[in-house]
C-alpha cells in the first residue's frame, strides 16, 4: 500500500486517536447514565470487526470498565445499558481468547448467566450471544454436565423460545461434552430427543443441532444406537440435510453421519451413503471459505483407515482433484495442511492410489510444502510423503532417494518444532528403505548425523522416530553403509540405546541392532565391539523385560547372532545361560513359555540356529541345553497350538536327536 | 412449489408421448393448465415473500391486513433492515454499520469480508466528498490492519486509495468504485447478511419460480411446439409456431 501521509502527520493522528479513546474510558464511567449508554455503544462499534481495536482497549482495562457497568445496570435493571455492555463483552470475546479471558478475570461470566432470566427478550438475546462466544473458545470453563441442575439448566437452554438460546445450550454442549460418562449423561437426560427436534428448526439451529449431535456420538456406540433406534425419523433428518441449500448444513450433516458410522459398525455402511459422502465432500471442497476448509479434514476422516473408502474415493478421482487443489497459488495454511492430509489418507493403503499420485507429478507439490513457512503444513506434508513412499514400486525405483526431496527432508530434522521433526523422521524412515540406489544421498547431505543426534534427543518420540529412520536406513543396506551408520552411532551410545528407560526406544533399538547383524557373516562382529557391551545390554535388557515386542526383537538378534561362527554361537550360549549359573530363570524359559506365538518362534529359531548339526560345537551346546532344563522344555512343544512354533520344535527336536548323546 | 411439479410431470408425459416434436394448441394447453389447482394461500405465501424479502415493510403490512397471510419474519425488522440499506445507499455507511450492530452485533464480527467492504466504502465517500487527509488516516487506521490480515482485502485497498492519485476521476482506472453501483453493491450485501442472520432466505422464492418456469419451457422446446409465455411480465400465451 502506499503510505503518503508524513509520518508526523500519522504520529499526530494516532494521538488524537488515543486521547478520544481514553476520553471515552472516561465516559463508560460516567454517572450519568445517557452518557454511559452512549459511551458504551460507541465502544461496541469502535471493536466489532475490528481485532486491533479490541488490543488496544483491551490494554486500556475497557473490559473490568464494562463488566463494571453490567453489574451496575443489573443492580438497577436497566435493559438499554445490560444490552450495550454485553453486546460489548461479547464482542471483545468473539474470535479472540486475549479478549475472553478478560472477560472471565473481570467475572462477568456470571453476570451474563444472570441475563437470561431477564423477563426483556432483547437483554436474553444479548445475554445468551455474548455467552455463546465465550463457549467457541477452548478457554471458556468447563461445564459440568454431571451435576443435575446444570444438566435442568441446559434443558431450559435447549427448550427455549429464543433461537439465541438454543445455540448456546448447542455451544455448551459442544464445547464441554468430551467424556464418554458426560456423553451417556446427556443422551439419558432427553437431549438427543430435543437436538433432533432442532434438526427441523431455523438454519442456525439445524448447524448448532448437528454439530452436539456429532459430539454426543462420536465415539460411543451406545449413543449411536440410542440416537438411531430413539426414532426412525432422526437418521433420515440428518441424511436429508446432507442435501440442504446451505453448504455448511451440508458440511456438519456430512460430519455427523462420518460420526456415526465411524463409531458404529452397524450403521449407514451401505455403498449408497459411502459413495455419496464421498462425493459430496470432494464437491464440498470448492467451498473458497470455511466450509471449504473443513471438508477436507472431514474428508480424512471418513477415509482414516479405511481401505474401501479409499477406494471409492480413487474412482471418484479424488486425488485429481485435491491436487487441482494444491495446484492453486496462495493456500490459505489451514486449507493447505487440510488437503495434504486427505491425500496421505487416501495413499495410506492402495498401490493405485499412490501411482495415481506419483503420475501427476504431484510429489512436487508436496516438496514444496515441505518448507512452506507454517510448521502445520510443513508436519502434513512430511506426513504425506511418508504415506506415499509406503510404495515398494516406487521405492524399488529410487523414485524417493532425489536430492529435491531428501534435502529438504533433511533439513526438516533441524526444525524448531517437535511435531515436524517427528513428522519428518517418519517420511526419512520409508524414503531411506530404498532397495536399489545406494544410500548415499542420504548420507552425503548428513542425513546420518542428524538422525544420530536426534536418536540421543530428551525427548523419547524423538528417539524413537530416529532410530525407527536409522533402522530403515540399516535394511539390507551394504557394509560400507552399515559400518558409516555403526561408526557414526558408536557402541556405546546404541548400548545406552538398548537400556533405554522407554520400552518402544528400547524396542526400536533391538530392531536396529537386528538389521545390523542380518546378512553377511562380518556384520556379526559389530555386536562384539567395545567388549561386547551391546551384547551384554541386549542379555540384560532380555532378562528384565516383560514386553513380548522386545523379547521378539532381541531374541532375533541372538539367533542372527547364532546363526554365525563358533565363537559367535558361544557368545550368545553364554548369555542364554548367564542367569542359570544364577539361580534364577533363564529369559528363554520365559520366551518359550510366552503367549505370544511369535516370541516362541524368535526363541526357537535361536536354538536351532544353535544346534544345527554342521558345527562342531554343537552337541556339547545340546548338553548345556538339557541341563539348564531348556531341551525338555521344547520336548513339552511337539503339539504347539501354533504351526510356525510347531514345526520349528520339531527342526529342533531333530537336531537334538542327530547331535546329542543318544539320550534324547 | 407444487404447481411446478405439477407443470412439469405434465410436460414429462408429452415428453414421454412425443417421438417427432408435437403440436398443442392453444385451446388444448388451456384446458390442460385449468385442470392444474393453485391454492389461493400459497399464492398469497409467495407475495409475502416476495414482500418481505425485497423490503416493502408498508406494503406487506397493508397485505397481512387484507389478506390475512401472516409474515414468517417480524416486520419491524425489516424496517431495521431498510434502513441499514437506506443508509448505505446515501452513503452514510458509519451510520449503517451502528444500525447493524445494534439489530446484531454478531454480523460484522463473524464476517471479515463484509465488514470490509463497508469500510471500504466509508472510505470510497470520505474521497468523493475530498476529504484527503481523513480519508488516509481512515485507511491506515482503520483499513490497514484488515488488509495485514487477508491478501485480497489488501489488494481491494490498493484499488481505493489509488482514487485519491488522480484529479479527474473519470480518467481514473479504478473510477467505478466512485459509481452508485457500488453502493449498491454494497447495500445488497448488508442486506442478505442481515436477511441470513435472521435465518431468513437471502432471495425471494418468485424469481426462483420463472427461472423454473424458463427452464421447463426450454426443455419442452425440444421436443413440442406449444403456448409459450414469452414475456414475463404479461405471462401471454403465445400461439405455437407450426
Amino acid at each position: 500500500m502506499p503510505t503518503p501521509a508524513s509520518s508526523s502527520a500519522s504520529a499526530s493522528a494516532s494521538s488524537s486517536h488515543r486521547r478520544a479513546s481514553s476520553d471515552l474510558m472516561v465516559r463508560i464511567g460516567s454517572a450519568d447514565s445517557e452518557i454511559k449508554l452512549r459511551a458504551l455503544r460507541e465502544l461496541k462499534n469502535q471493536i466489532i470487526g475490528n481485532r486491533t481495536k479490541k488490543l488496544f482497549f483491551l490494554k486500556l482495562g475497557a473490559v473490568p470498565a464494562v463488566s463494571c457497568a453490567l453489574v451496575q445496570a443489573q443492580a438497577q435493571a436497566q435493559a438499554d445499558l445490560l444490552v450495550q455492555s454485553a453486546a460489548a463483552l461479547g464482542s471483545f470475546a468473539c474470535g479472540f481468547d486475549a479478549g475472553v479471558r478478560a472477560v472471565l478475570d473481570s467475572g462477568a461470566f456470571a453476570n451474563l448467566v444472570a441475563l437470561l432470566s431477564f423477563p426483556d427478550d432483547k437483554v436474553v438475546d444479548a445475554g445468551a450471544r455474548s455467552l455463546r462466544m465465550i463457549y467457541q473458545s477452548k478457554l471458556a470453563p468447563k461445564y459440568d454436565f454431571l451435576q443435575e441442575k446444570n444438566m435442568e439448566f441446559l434443558l431450559s437452554l435447549l427448550n427455549s423460545e429464543n433461537e439465541t438460546v438454543t445455540g448456546l445450550g448447542a455451544s455448551i454442549i459442544i464445547h464441554s461434552c468430551e467424556t464418554v460418562v458426560e456423553q451417556k449423561a446427556l443422551c439419558y437426560a432427553g437431549v438427543l430427543k430435543k437436538l433432533t427436534s432442532l434438526l427441523e428448526g431455523s438454519p442456525s439451529q439445524k448447524d448448532a443441532s448437528l454439530e452436539s449431535l456429532a459430539t454426543i456420538i462420536k465415539k460411543n456406540p451406545e449413543a449411536a444406537s440410542k440416537f438411531v433406534s430413539e426414532s426412525r425419523r432422526a437418521l433420515n433428518s440428518v441424511i436429508d440435510l446432507s442435501k440442504d441449500r446451505n453448504p455448511r448444513t451440508r458440511l456438519l450433516a456430512c460430519m455427523c453421519l462420518i460420526v456415526i458410522r465411524n463409531t458404529s459398525p452397524y450403521y449407514l455402511q451401505d455403498i449408497g451413503i459411502k459413495t455419496k459422502l464421498v462425493y459430496l465432500l470432494l464437491e464440498l471442497l470448492d467451498d473458497p471459505g470455511q466450509v471449504g476448509e473443513e471438508a477436507s479434514y472431514a474428508f480424512s476422516s471418513l477415509l482414516a483407515q479405511k481401505e474401501d473408502l479409499q477406494k471409492l474415493a480413487f474412482e471418484a478421482n479424488a486425488i485429481d482433484k485435491l491436487h487441482n487443489h494444491l495446484k492453486k497459488h496462495s493456500l490459505q495454511p489451514r486449507r493447505y495442511q487440510g488437503i495434504l492430509l486427505a491425500l496421505a489418507e487416501l495413499c495410506s493403503k492402495l498401490e493405485s492410489c499412490r501411482s495415481r499420485f506419483l503420475s501427476l507429478e504431484a510429489l512436487n507439490l508436496v516438496t514444496d510444502a515441505l518448507s512452506h513457512e507454517v510448521a502445520d503444513v510443513r508436519t502434513a506434508a512430511c506426513i504425506c510423503l511418508r504415506s506415499v513412499s509406503r510404495s515398494i514400486k516406487s521405492l524399488s525405483a529410487g523414485r524417493f532417494m532425489k536430492e529435491m526431496i531428501v534435502i529438504p527432508l533433511v533439513q526438516l530434522l533441524h526444525d524448531p518444532s517437535t511435531s515436524v521433526q517427528v513428522a519428518a523422521l517418519g517420511a526419512v524412515s520409508n524414503v531411506v528403505v530404498d532397495f536399489t540406489t545406494a544410500k548415499s544421498t542420504f548420507l552425503q547431505c548428513g542425513g546420518l548425523k542428524l538422525l544420530v543426534q536426534l536418536s540421543k534427543s530428551m525427548d523419547p518420540i524423538l528417539r524413537l522416530n530416529a532410530l525407527w529412520g536409522l533402522r530403515n536406513l540399516m535394511f539390507l543396506a551394504d557394509n560400507t553403509c552399515k559400518e558409516g551408520i555403526f561408526l557414526e552411532l558408536t557402541a556405546p551410545s546404541l548400548s545406552s540405546l538398548i537400556c533405554d528407560p522407554e520400552p518402544f526406544v528400547q524396542e526400536q533399538a533391538l530392531a536396529l541392532v537386528r538389521n545390523l547383524v542380518d546378512g553377511c557373516l562380518d556384520s556379526i562382529e559389530y555386536v562384539f565391539a567395545e567388549d561386547g557391551i551391546i551384547l551384554d545390554a541386549i542379555g540384560m535388557q532380555l532378562q528384565s523385560t516383560s514386553k513380548a515386542e522386545i523379547g521378539i526383537q532381541g531374541m532375533y538378534v541372538l539367533s542372527n547372532i547364532a546363526s554365525g561362527k563358533e565363537i559367535h554361537k558361544e557368545a550368545v550360549m553364554h548369555q542364554l545361560l548367564l542367569q542359570v549359573n544364577n539361580g534364577t530363570q533363564a529369559f528363554i524359559l520365559k520366551f518359550l513359555q510366552s503367549n505370544d506365538s511369535q516370541l516362541r518362534t524368535a526363541a526357537i529359531w535361536t536354538i536351532i540356529n544353535l544346534t544345527l548339526p554342521s558345527s562342531p560345537g554343537a552337541s556339547s551346546r545340546v548338553v548345556k541345553l538339557r541341563n539348564a532344563g531348556i531341551v525338555s522344555q521344547i520336548k513339552t512343544m511337539v503339539n504347539d497350538p501354533c504351526v510356525d512354533v510347531k514345526l520349528r520344535v520339531r527342526t529342533a527336536l531333530g537336531q537334538f536327536m542327530t547331535v546329542g548323546d543318544g539320550s534324547t | 412449489m407444487s404447481l411446478f411439479w405439477i407443470v412439469i410431470r405434465q410436460l414429462a408425459e408429452i415428453e414421454a408421448m412425443a417421438t417427432s416434436k408435437k403440436v398443442i394448441t392453444k385451446e388444448e394447453w388451456e384446458k390442460k393448465l385449468k385442470d392444474v389447482k393453485i391454492r389461493k394461500e400459497d399464492m398469497n405465501k409467495l407475495v409475502m415473500n416476495f414482500l418481505v424479502t425485497e423490503g416493502y415493510v408498508d406494503a406487506a403490512e397493508k397485505f397481512r391486513l387484507e389478506s390475512g397471510t401472516e409474515p414468517d419474519i417480524d416486520l419491524a425488522t425489516i424496517t431495521d433492515r431498510m434502513a441499514v440499506k437506506k443508509a448505505v445507499q446515501s452513503g452514510n455507511v458509519e451510520d449503517a454499520i451502528e444500525k447493524v450492530n445494534d439489530l446484531n452485533p454478531e454480523i460484522l464480527d463473524t464476517n471479515p469480508q463484509l465488514f470490509f467492504h463497508l469500510q471500504q466504502q466509508r472510505l470510497i465517500e470520505l474521497i468523493r466528498n475530498g476529504k484527503v487527509e481523513e480519508a488516509l488516516e481512515f485507511a491506515q487506521e482503520e483499513l490497514a490492519p484488515r488488509g495485514e490480515e487477508n491478501q485480497s482485502f489488501l489488494e481491494e485497498l490498493e484499488k481505493t486509495v489509488a482514487l485519491l492519485a488522480f484529479e479527474d476521476v473519470s480518467n481514473c482506472p479504478v473510477g467505478e468504485l466512485l459509481d452508485i453501483s457500488q453502493r449498491l453493491k454494497t447495500a445488497s450485501e448488508v442486506n442478505a447478511a442481515i436477511l441470513t442472520s435472521q435465518s431468513h432466505e437471502k432471495d425471494p422464492k418468485l424469481p426462483s419460480l420463472l427461472k423454473m418456469l424458463i427452464w421447463a419451457q426450454n426443455q419442452l422446446d425440444e421436443k413440442a411446439a406449444y403456448p409459450r409465455i414469452n414475456d414475463l411480465s404479461t405471462a401471454k400465451l403465445e400461439d405455437p409456431d407450426v
